[in-house]
């Protein structure tokens, strides 16, 4: 049976899901999407905050470090002056008494070596200002320096209260850091070290190796390089333009996170690492919090999909259950008389429609002497029947009502290009339909003999809405009614002038 | 019912995850365990670079272990090496000089018995008359680099300015040290090398051993004397310098013309003469003609050995098998401590043609005395009985005392610390 016409209350109730689904999605994704943002920039900054602390703070540790570990070596160093033949004895005027002059360095030796002796140091000696040494003096000192001995490692000396110094790169040679401090006029106390030694200084937490540490001169040559190959070459510019002079200061933008500190009076301790190892980590954190989020959002979407549809379909079977009871016609089966018209109306307004349409009304001949013969009962069965017989006859695309107490109305299409056989189809479902009358109610056997008067109207030829067809129609009926019943009649135009000169 | 049910399991689940993200939570990071071991060693500018680079490699190729590195010239390491041994403060894996297995495990527990970390040392590379010289009562206490012997090395090219041949007898170098009268010494040597020199001169005069096979002192007042004596000659008649003004970079300079010291230092010693362009070469050990004795020692150059006290020994053994056995520490360490003793070593340096030079010379010119040269008495290299002998020298030679007077008070202290050595 044809349901087309006007929206039903399901389908609206369909239509206020859907959107109530949509923004409780759309809701939900936008507030998982503003907590994930808002989450994720307060990480970033913790985040940022928190390794920038981190930095400083190692900074500090391993500039600590590095100050004991040259401290050590500078007081170990000044030891030598509690040994008055050690800081007094002049190999350049030595006693006339060479067996003397002999016995003295090797308690100065003995001395410097006792001082030296748990230590990795590779010098520990005095060097005199003709060259001659005593104490521990490397025979990689020795060659390095050569002949300019003395005076070479006199010119490390650049502390003048002190007068000591510190120095690498001696002759281009970074793999030692010396330490000179004066003795006398005539010698200089001179302690070394291997630069690898400083490993054991700046050792890096197993958290932070991607971090990069370097100890650096005051002309910005790398002294020490965690990175290990950077050794003698002059500081990255990229580093060096980011920290220019400062002694002490942590410098952050999109590229690095640096952090300076001075060691001794020269030296700095520089930490690095580029911004983009931190953003590494932070796109994983972004990247696990939208995994999360879109889970959660779409858990949310589930849960609330599934929690509707437990909500409105009780209802929606509800207002269907009444919308259908409000349409049909509890007897028959078919539509009643508000919802035929509205549907039939519906149809032949719709603009987009290219069909052709009959409406046939249908009146039972001789009903009310079944109601007052065989009971208003019987009457009812009788007319739950028709509705049977109507089902069966006409398609289930065709819209069928019952329109009175024994009227009834049936409202056929076809497509407009079937034109030409349409009034044959008509033609032919009318004559059915009395047949079937004729077969059902006979008279015989304890029935009652009924028959179908019908009037038939063509649209758009005789009509173009409801009440005009209906009334071209009701026109043929009476036309049928008036031929004997039992018959049926399609309108014709000159029927409107008869009707019209009758009721003249 | 069934909505009510539903909203309350998801109420549940949601209580359930804040209750879980917002409680009281440990959080434990594992780090990686590192164990630490510390490994020592003596030795000049060429040793301590390659070392620390092999032991970078080590620590590379073993993520789990940190090796801390000691180092120091040879008389530096000795007393610190005393300090820690007494101290039970020494490194986990040291290398050590053969004198002390006798010196520091009489009874062989002062140092760990490698043989029971085989699992983790490749042994198979040693020959069982190797071992042995690592063994003290029946436990393994060191493994030795390489076979080390006081070497002869003369500068061809300065004796051939001076028309002379290359000295082969005492008398010899005292001819030589006339002709060339002060503007070159014909040989040098530093206290120790001095030491083995005198002793050599002195056995081969008197027959007698410096210290006998039992560990007695073989040496009378008489080779006392001959030595102090021979000390104060060599020096008088400009054969080498005092010990105290050796300066090995004369050899570079081609100021000293031959020089006596260990195998083991034949490229650290001679290799800069040789790139100066002087013929160096490895010469005979000087004898007295006649003499029933040669009076020249051998002994394993260096050994290794793991503190009886480590708490790693597992650890401790990889790395002394890294040492011996490696590729990669053969390939660094080439000959510098000498012909490496372990087979494997052995072979990566000859399958890198790293068997040559001065070094592989030296080692040659020892294998052609091998039926002569005699087992060094573990006694022999304490140095308070070098340092003793260094100082009579002087006495003798600076006429502080007699060398008559001196050699009975020498013999009187080297026999009391010998004694003491060996209680």
């Amino acid at each position: 049976m044809k349901t087309t016409g006007r929206e039903s209350h399901s389908d609206r109730i369909k239509k206020t899901k859907l959107t109530m689904i949509l923004g409780y999605a759309f809701i939900i994704i936008a507030a998982v999407m503003t907590v994930s943002i808002l989450t994720l920039n307060q990480t970033s900054a913790i985040m940022e905050e928190k390794v920038n602390n981190m930095t400083a703070a190692l900074n500090v540790q391993l500039k600590l470090n590095i100050d004991s570990y040259l401290s050590k070596l500078e007081t170990t160093g000044t030891l030598i002056f509690a040994t008055p033949e050690v800081y007094g004895y002049d190999a350049v005027n030595p006693p006339a008494d060479e067996y003397e002059a002999l016995h003295t360095e090797d308690i100065i030796t003995d001395k410097l070596m006792e001082l030296c002796i748990m230590e990795n140091y590779v010098d520990f000696g005095i060097v005199y200002s003709n060259n001659h040494c005593t104490g521990k003096i490397s025979n990689g000192t020795v060659n390095l320096f050569a002949s300019d001995l003395y005076t070479e490692l006199e010119s490390v000396i650049t502390r003048q209260r002190t007068t000591d110094g510190w120095a690498t790169g001696c002759l281009g040679d970074y793999k030692r850091i010396y330490y000179v401090k004066r003795v006398n006029e005539n010698a200089v106390f001179v302690a070394s070290f291997y630069t690898t030694e400083l490993e054991n200084v700046f050792v890096l937490p197993e958290d932070m190796s991607d971090m990069t540490v370097r100890l650096v001169s005051q002309d910005n040559s790398v002294i020490y390089s965690s990175s290990g190959d950077e050794t003698g070459t002059l500081l990255p510019e990229a580093i060096a333009s980011r920290i220019s002079d400062h002694s002490h200061a942590a410098v952050v933008d999109e590229e690095y996170l640096i952090t300076v500190n001075n060691c001794g009076d020269e030296w700095r301790v520089i930490c690095s690492i580029p911004r983009s190892i931190i953003l590494d980590e932070l796109n994983d954190i972004r990247n696990s919090t939208i995994v999360i989020a879109c889970v959660a959002a779409a858990l949310a979407i589930l849960v609330g999909i599934f929690l509707s549809i437990r909500i409105t379909n009780p209802v929606n079977t509800l207002v269907s259950n009444l919308d259908s009871q409000a349409r049909i016609d509890r007897l028959t089966g078919i539509f009643n008389k508000r919802s035929f018209e509205e549907t039939v109306e519906s149809l032949l307004s719709d603009p987009q429609r290219n069909e052709i349409g009959a409406l046939l009304v249908i009146d039972v001949d001789n009903f009310k002497g079944v109601n007052d013969n065989l009971g208003h009962s019987y009457g009812d069965q009788v007319l739950a029947n028709i509705g049977t017989i109507l089902k069966r006859t006409f398609r289930s695309s065709d819209c069928l009502g019952r329109i009175g107490g024994d009227e009834f109305a049936v409202f056929i299409s076809l497509p407009a290009d079937e034109k030409d056989k349409f009034c044959d189809i008509v033609n032919a479902r009318c004559e059915a339909l009395c047949e079937a009358f004729r077969n059902n109610y006979t008279g015989d056997d304890n029935t009652y003999k009924i028959s179908a008067s019908i009037g038939a109207a063509l649209s758009p030829d005789h009509g173009k809405d409801f009440a005009a067809l209906y009334k071209c129609a009701d026109t043929a009926l009476y036309s049928s009614k008036k031929k004997g019943k039992d018959t049926y009649t399609v309108y014709e135009n000159s029927m409107q002038e008869a009707g019209d000169s009758d009721e003249n | 019912m069934k909505i009510k049910r539903a909203a309350a399991l998801c109420l549940s689940a949601v209580l359930l995850c804040s209750m879980t993200a917002c409680g009281d939570k440990t959080t434990v990071t594992k780090h990686n365990d590192q164990v630490n071991i510390s490994f020592s060693w003596w030795g000049n500018d060429v040793r301590n670079e390659y070392t620390i680079k092999a032991i970078q490699e080590f620590e590379r190729l073993n993520p789990g272990i940190n090796v801390k590195c000691n180092y120091s010239e040879w008389s530096g390491y000795q007393v610190r090496s005393n300090v820690q041994m007494v101290s039970h403060t020494e490194s986990d894996v040291m290398q050590i000089n053969f004198a002390w297995i006798e010196q520091y495990s009489p009874d062989g527990m002062g140092y760990y018995d490698i043989s029971t970390l085989s699992d983790h040392i490749d042994l198979s590379n040693f020959s069982e008359n190797e071992l042995a010289f690592g063994m003290q009562n029946g436990r393994l206490n060191a493994l030795p680099i390489a076979l080390n012997t006081q070497t002869v090395y003369v500068n061809r090219s300065i004796y051939e300015q001076y028309g002379l041949s290359i000295p082969r007898t005492w008398e010899d170098l005292f001819e030589a040290a006339r002709v060339m009268d002060g503007a070159h010494y014909p040989m040098t040597a530093n206290n120790k090398a001095a030491f083995f020199y005198m002793v050599s001169y002195a056995e081969q005069h008197s027959g007698r051993e410096f210290i006998q096979k039992d560990g007695t002192l073989g040496f009378t007042d008489a080779e006392f004397q001959m030595m102090l004596e021979f000390y104060s000659r060599l020096i008088n008649e400009k054969v080498m310098p005092q010990i105290e003004y050796f300066e090995r970079l004369n050899l570079d300079s081609g100021n000293y013309a031959g020089t006596v010291a260990w195998l083991s230092d034949a490229s650290s010693y001679l290799g800069g003469a040789a790139n100066a362009g002087y013929e160096v070469e490895i010469t005979d050990y000087t004898e007295l003609d006649g003499a029933e004795t040669l009076g020249w020692y051998t002994k394993p150059a260096t050994m290794y050995a793991i503190s009886a006290n480590t708490e790693y020994p597992e650890e401790s053994a990889r790395l002394l098998d890294f040492l011996l056995n490696s590729k990669e520490m053969a390939e660094l360490q080439g000959v510098e401590k000498g012909i490496p003793i372990s087979r494997s070593a052995r072979e990566h340096l000859e399958a890198s043609g790293k068997l040559t030079g001065l070094q592989y010379d030296a080692f040659i010119k020892m294998n052609e005395y091998s039926g002569k040269l005699k087992v060094i008495s573990p006694y022999m290299e304490n140095t308070k009985i070098i340092e003793q002998i260094q100082e009579s020298c002087n006495e003798v030679y600076f006429n502080k005392v007699t060398a008559e007077e001196e050699a009975h008070n020498l013999r009187t202290k080297v026999a009391e610390i010998l004694a003491a050595a060996q209680q």
